[in-house]
């Protein structure tokens, strides 16, 4: 009796050799996307979508007929992104499922598997337009270049009288850095860079060194103090 | 340094192309297509159908050939929903009842669908049976029927033999299948009473059919009784009619032009009775089967309306349509059923009245005049020189007062236009052959000109009045130049172009366009690219074979004369005309692209566009272009090449310029089909012809064959190479005769598929790969423009370790030479020469993240800015891909310094998928099967144009618009700006002035 049961299990399995089955699962609606009505007409498909299922009203799919093998499931939809699937479906008409980041490879398979039937939720929402530029008083006004235009047009309202009262000494190592700086910026306008920042670099090394040498307060009071003076003596 | 280029990098990256919201359908446009509606069979035709009870809302129904099922609003013949089958599951059937319709698709309708008929949600997706069970039924849609019983359930015949009832909410309740399959019964009908489901089929006997019912139980789906009738029927698709009224049902049939009729019983005992005293033709169902009407087509033509009366007892003839015969003065006449708000029937009539050239319609309601019956009719002035001739109707009514009957009229024509008419009224048209458009180009629009009064020779006294008379608009020109000046907004970039006063001239940037579509419907469009309005639309006139009936295939369009060449531009549209006795020649039409008009003569506008035969098949075809000259040259079957225009001048061009032809043809050959490299012979052949003669073979593997050759994209070429960080340049592989070649050999050994870039000259295989089939089929899209290949497929294999399978797309550039510097002048180089075989390839692959249907790429004026890919995708999406990012030279680790200056970026294998480089953003643009892109005027732009299903139209900027002020470019405060430094310099100028003196007085 029993072989004779194998037999008839070998023709049947004649008959059927692959060993076909219905996938079936759901969308999960949600916030990002309550409805079919949202979704607009969709399908969830398996590889390249040779084989594939309509999403339905209530969200639920079913796609007919997988023979065994191993697919990646994707939801092809206009507006909304999912997740991709692993979906392995076995001998005995199992379907495993595990979580599937495009991109990385296949196999080996990655352990966590996830529950069957299929649950699918839409993460987002594709955002397809950028928003205007529009005009901003205040945005412009922090843009680093009109920061630097303001900073140049109130230095040059403020220069003159700046100027004026500043003591000889510490005008003449003002011209000295000016120059320095009219250097570099020629060096620049000719495309050498390296020498045009050389030329800047000692000047801010320098700076460092002095108030290295001398405690920084002290020095800058002492020579606050002695233009003072000696403004005071010129009057 | 380095943190420079990095920065500059970052932000140029930073900045994504995208669209704006409010540029949405302003820069665009996007026609939504349903296709030609199928009307062979009345269970796709399209039908009206009502939903509600006197608030009603109404939609058109109907199947297309481009397998969708849609429904129009008929009051604006807007698309309410639509739903788009796949190629392999074709639409059969479809049936409705109140707000639900189902739909049968596939190999013996073994879908089924359900959706809401006014928002089109699906609402069920069943398979009824395996596909690969169904039965060879010929045509398509006998054998599946569907049926609704009276609470909303579902019937369905499927596969000829297998009934089946689905629940409302999805659930097969039973199954009935034919036991004994080797009847050679097929069941073609069904219907359902309360007491019983009847499945009425045809088995074969010698030269005819008899009719063999099945009743069944509706609860249980078991067989009830079983029965032969008496009856030999020869064409069941037109010989019989099944019909319903409350709960009785008749079949009625005709037998050698008699019309009999058999009671449906459960027990399946009636006789059948005979109609007598006329003979007839057909039977037609118009739709209101379910109410016991139908149309019977008397010997002679005339249509006579018959009703089931509603015990059952008899079919009797109700009315006969008066001059309805077969008649010289008007057309064959059509009918169809329609109900109007409350549900009664109606029946009307059309037909073409060839004295009066217009269409007259005939409305008959049979329950007024107190059951009497009541016709109205109208007449209204349809097209058909413009619409071809009407093949299907469908209708419904409205009946205002007692003796007032309104009738709408939905039409659908040959040319595959579809119209609705209430009363004597046109309300809207749609041009529903646009969705299978076969062959599209761009043509340029003359400027706007502005028309100038005065002759050359005027006299002195006159000029001089006419510049006194001229500048009296002086001020006023003035006036609006300050103003426009200090206010007015400039054309920008992202403007609508659409002309408002209808005058047919370009914009200021050339995005204003024509774009010459030919369908396979025998009907020519010039579309306006600013909107997707049809300009002017002509029916391809059939020449000779209009006696015999006949198709044209619209093969290549060709624009043979530009807006440069100074006068209005034209274009020469090749077709393969198929005429209905089986005989197949070429067909050249010469229009106008401007007006539509046949450009050959200056004749007033004929009724159809004709055009020029060449008595042969055409092989191939193409316009050789040099200086001002255009010849069009079409190869038959023979080779021979026949010139037009057929002048002596244009076969003294192509003696002179022949012999730098060199192309390739596509040849069936025992193994498959080959391509094999021609050049045209030097003297011309006894019959007078210069012949196509074969240089070189592509030599294929065993077994594999061409699937389509893809010619490489041509524009104008900006830099020959490109300079690397190291200060070495790569010299572009720029050989003007490359194409690319795509192979299948699924069928051989070794399945794959091949990808060659040959050389059409010497047939030398410049890059070459091969590629994964996917299951027996070869799907490989690609492109080539310059030196720049991009191909996308997909890739099955995951076997090996870290294999992962997935759609790739995968950039290949070429240069010359092996080595940087290396420099062959490939643009210029003689197609024997050695060197052109010297190249270096550079390729990467890419994980994509979609499959396309579609590839394309920009291109422009000059060809300076960057070209992106663009795409359309399998879940209905354009979408542009960044050259940037296809760059095959991306290394593999962090950019080093020299790379970050060519703004090289790193590799990474998956291309990112940007919704903002989305250039269909929120439109559906389903189907495309080819992308074209034209160049604007501006060099930053370029427009793509898209067809397929739907038809798409936007503008790209690969670059950003670097050429043309920003749209939100402040004006104000510029002028301000100006005016404020002009106030300030004003001020200081005294102040400035006085100190100067000052100081000249006190140093």
């Amino acid at each position: 009796m029993i072989p004779f049961i194998l037999h008839l299990l070998g023709i049947l399995s004649l008959l059927f050799p692959v060993h076909a089955v219905d996938v079936i699962g759901r969308l999960q609606w949600n916030d990002v996307c309550p409805g079919l009505l949202e979704l607009g007409p969709s399908k969830v498909v398996l590889d390249n979508g040779r084989r594939s299922g309509n999403v339905v009203q209530d969200g639920s799919f079913t796609i007919y007929d997988v023979p065994t093998g191993t697919y990646i499931l994707s939801v092809l939809t206009h507006d909304f992104v999912f997740d991709q699937l692993r979906i392995d479906v076995l001998q005995d008409a199992i379907v495993e499922v595990r979580p599937y980041l495009p991109g990385t490879p296949l196999n080996p398979p990655v352990p966590n598997r996830l529950q069957y039937p299929l649950a699918l939720t839409p993460r987002t929402k594709h955002k397809y337009f950028v928003p205007p530029d529009s005009f901003n008083m205040l945005g412009m006004l922090k843009s680093p270049m009109v920061l630097m235009m303001v900073f140049t047009g109130a230095m040059v309202l403020a220069m003159p009288y700046l100027m004026k009262n500043m003591d000889p000494e510490a005008l003449e190592e003002f011209k000295e850095q000016q120059a320095k700086v009219a250097k570099m910026q020629s060096a620049m306008t000719n495309g050498d860079f390296k020498s045009g920042f050389s030329a800047l670099l000692p000047a801010g090394d320098e700076a460092p060194k002095e108030t290295q040498s001398s405690s920084t307060s002290t020095g800058t009071s002492k020579g606050s103090q002695g233009s003072k003076t000696r403004g005071k003596k010129r009057k | 340094m380095r943190l420079v280029s990095l920065l500059i990098v970052a932000s140029w990256l930073g900045t994504t192309l995208g669209i704006q919201e409010s540029d949405a359908g302003i820069i665009d446009w996007h026609k939504l297509l349903v296709g030609v509606p199928l009307v062979d069979s009345t269970s796709a035709a399209p039908i009206f159908h009502r939903v509600g009870g006197k608030n009603t809302k109404s939609v058109i129904l109907t199947a297309t050939k481009q397998n969708v099922l849609a429904a129009l609003n008929p009051v604006d013949g807007s698309v309410a929903w639509r739903h788009v089958f796949e190629p392999e599951d074709t639409v059969v059937t479809f049936e409705k009842q109140d707000t639900t319709v189902a739909s049968l698709s596939g190999p013996g309708g073994a879908t089924l669908r359900s959706f809401d008929i006014l928002s089109g949600l699906l609402l069920l997706e069943k398979r009824l049976h395996p596909p690969e069970t169904s039965l060879p039924l010929e045509p398509g849609h006998t054998g599946s029927s569907i049926v609704f019983t009276a609470d909303s359930d579902i019937i369905a015949l499927t596969n000829g033999h297998m009934v089946q009832f689905i629940t409302k909410s999805g659930n097969i309740r039973w199954t009935w299948t034919l036991e004994d399959q080797s009847s050679l019964v097929i069941y073609t009908h069904v219907i359902a009473t309360s007491t019983a489901i009847y499945a009425v089929g045809l088995a074969k006997s010698y030269s005819s059919y008899i009719l063999h019912v099945a009743a069944l139980s509706p609860e249980s789906g078991q067989l009830l009784s079983t029965a032969h009738v008496a009856s030999s029927v020869t064409n069941p698709s037109t010989d019989l009619a099944l019909l319903t009224s409350n709960t009785v049902s008749r079949l009625a049939w005709l037998e050698q032009g008699a019309l009999k009729s058999v009671a449906l019983s459960a027990s399946l005992k009636e006789k059948p009775t005979t109609i007598k005293g006329a003979t007839y033709r057909r039977l037609l169902d118009v739709g209101l089967s379910k109410h016991g009407y139908m149309v019977a087509i008397m010997s002679d033509g005339a249509g006579r309306v018959f009703r089931l009366e509603e015990d059952g007892s008899a079919l009797n003839n109700i009315w006969e349509f008066e001059g309805s015969a077969y008649n010289s003065r008007h057309s064959e006449s059509l009918y169809a059923g329609g109900f109007d708000k409350i549900g009664y029937p109606y029946i009307g009539r059309l037909y073409w009245s060839h004295a009066f050239k217009f269409a007259s319609a005939e409305l008959l309601a049979p329950h007024l005049a107190s059951g009497k019956g009541l016709v109205t009719g109208f007449s209204f002035p349809f097209d058909t020189y413009n619409h071809g001739v009407i093949t299907h109707i469908t209708m419904d009514a409205a009946n205002p007062s007692p003796f007032t009957v309104l009738g709408r009229f939905f039409l659908t024509t040959t040319t595959g236009t579809v119209q609705l008419w209430q009363q004597d009224k046109l309300q809207w048209t749609r041009e529903e052959s646009l969705a299978s458009v076969r062959v599209a180009e761009f043509v340029e629009l003359p400027e706007h000109i502005v028309t100038s009064s005065h002759d050359r020779d005027e006299q002195f006294s006159e000029r001089v009045r006419r510049h006194i008379s001229d500048a009296q608009n002086f001020p006023r020109y003035l006036l609006n130049f300050v103003r426009r000046f200090a206010t007015g907004s400039y054309a920008s970039a992202s403007s609508s172009v659409a002309a408002k006063d209808g005058s047919l001239s370009r914009d200021a940037f050339g995005f204003r366009q024509i774009i010459l579509v030919a369908t396979d419907f025998g009907k020519l469009f010039a579309l306006d690219s600013s909107n997707g309005n049809v300009l002017w639309s002509r029916i391809l006139g059939l020449g000779w074979a209009a006696e015999v009936g006949g198709k044209h295939l619209p093969v290549k369009i060709f624009v043979t004369r530009t807006v440069s060449d100074g006068e209005s531009p034209q274009a020469v549209l090749v077709t393969q005309r198929r005429a209905n006795n089986g005989l197949l020649d070429t067909t050249l039409f010469h229009f106008d692209a401007l007006t539509g008009l046949d450009a050959r003569s200056n004749a007033e506008k004929s009724k159809v566009l004709e055009g020029t035969d060449i008595p042969e098949a055409m092989v191939d075809a193409f316009m050789l272009h040099k200086d001002d000259t255009r010849v069009i040259i079409v190869l038959d079957e023979l080779l021979q090449a026949h010139l037009y225009p057929d002048t002596d001048e244009s076969k003294k061009f192509l003696l002179e310029n022949g012999s730098s032809l060199h192309f390739p043809l596509q040849m069936n050959v025992p193994d498959g089909r080959q391509v094999v490299g021609h050049h045209l012979a030097e003297v011309p052949s006894l019959s007078g012809y210069l012949l196509a003669r074969p240089t070189w073979t592509l030599s294929l593997a065993h077994g594999e064959t061409i699937q389509s050759l893809v010619p490489a994209a041509r524009g104008p070429v900006a830099s020959i190479g490109k300079v690397l960080g190291n200060r070495t340049t790569l010299y572009k592989y720029l050989n003007p005769r490359t194409f690319v070649v795509l192979t299948d050999a699924v069928a051989s050994e070794l399945p794959g598929c091949g990808l060659y870039v040959v050389d059409a000259a010497k047939g030398t295989i410049i890059y070459q790969v091969s590629l994964p089939a996917n299951v027996g089929k070869c799907d490989i899209r690609a492109t080539l423009t310059e030196n720049w290949l991009i191909y996308h497929y997909y890739d099955e294999d995951f076997s090996g370790v870290g294999q992962a399978k997935g759609y790739r797309m995968v950039t290949v550039e070429l240069y010359e030479g092996s080595r940087a510097d290396d420099k062959t002048q490939s643009s210029e180089l003689c197609a024997y020469s050695k060197d052109n075989s010297a190249i270096r390839v550079f390729e990467q692959s890419y994980v994509f993240p979609h499959g396309i249907s579609a590839i394309g790429t920009t291109t422009t004026k000059f060809g300076i800015s960057s070209k992106d890919a663009i795409v359309a995708t399998t879940n209905n999406k354009v979408q542009s891909f960044s050259r940037r990012l296809l760059n095959p030279r991306r290394p593999s680790q962090k950019p080093s310094s020299e790379e970050a200056e060519e703004q090289l970026v790193q590799y990474d294998p998956v291309l990112p998928d940007d919704p903002r480089r989305v250039l269909s953003h929120t439109y559906e643009v389903a189907k495309i099967r080819r992308i074209i892109t034209s160049p604007a005027l501006l060099e930053s732009t370029c427009l793509v144009f898209v067809y397929g299903l739907d038809m798409f139209l936007s503008r790209v900027a690969p670059s950003k618009t670097f050429d043309v002020l920003d749209e939100n470019f402040n004006k104000a405060q510029l002028v301000f700006t100006v005016l404020g430094l002009a106030a300030a310099i004003g001020i200081t100028k005294p102040i400035v002035r006085n100190k100067k003196l000052r100081e000249k007085w006190y140093q």
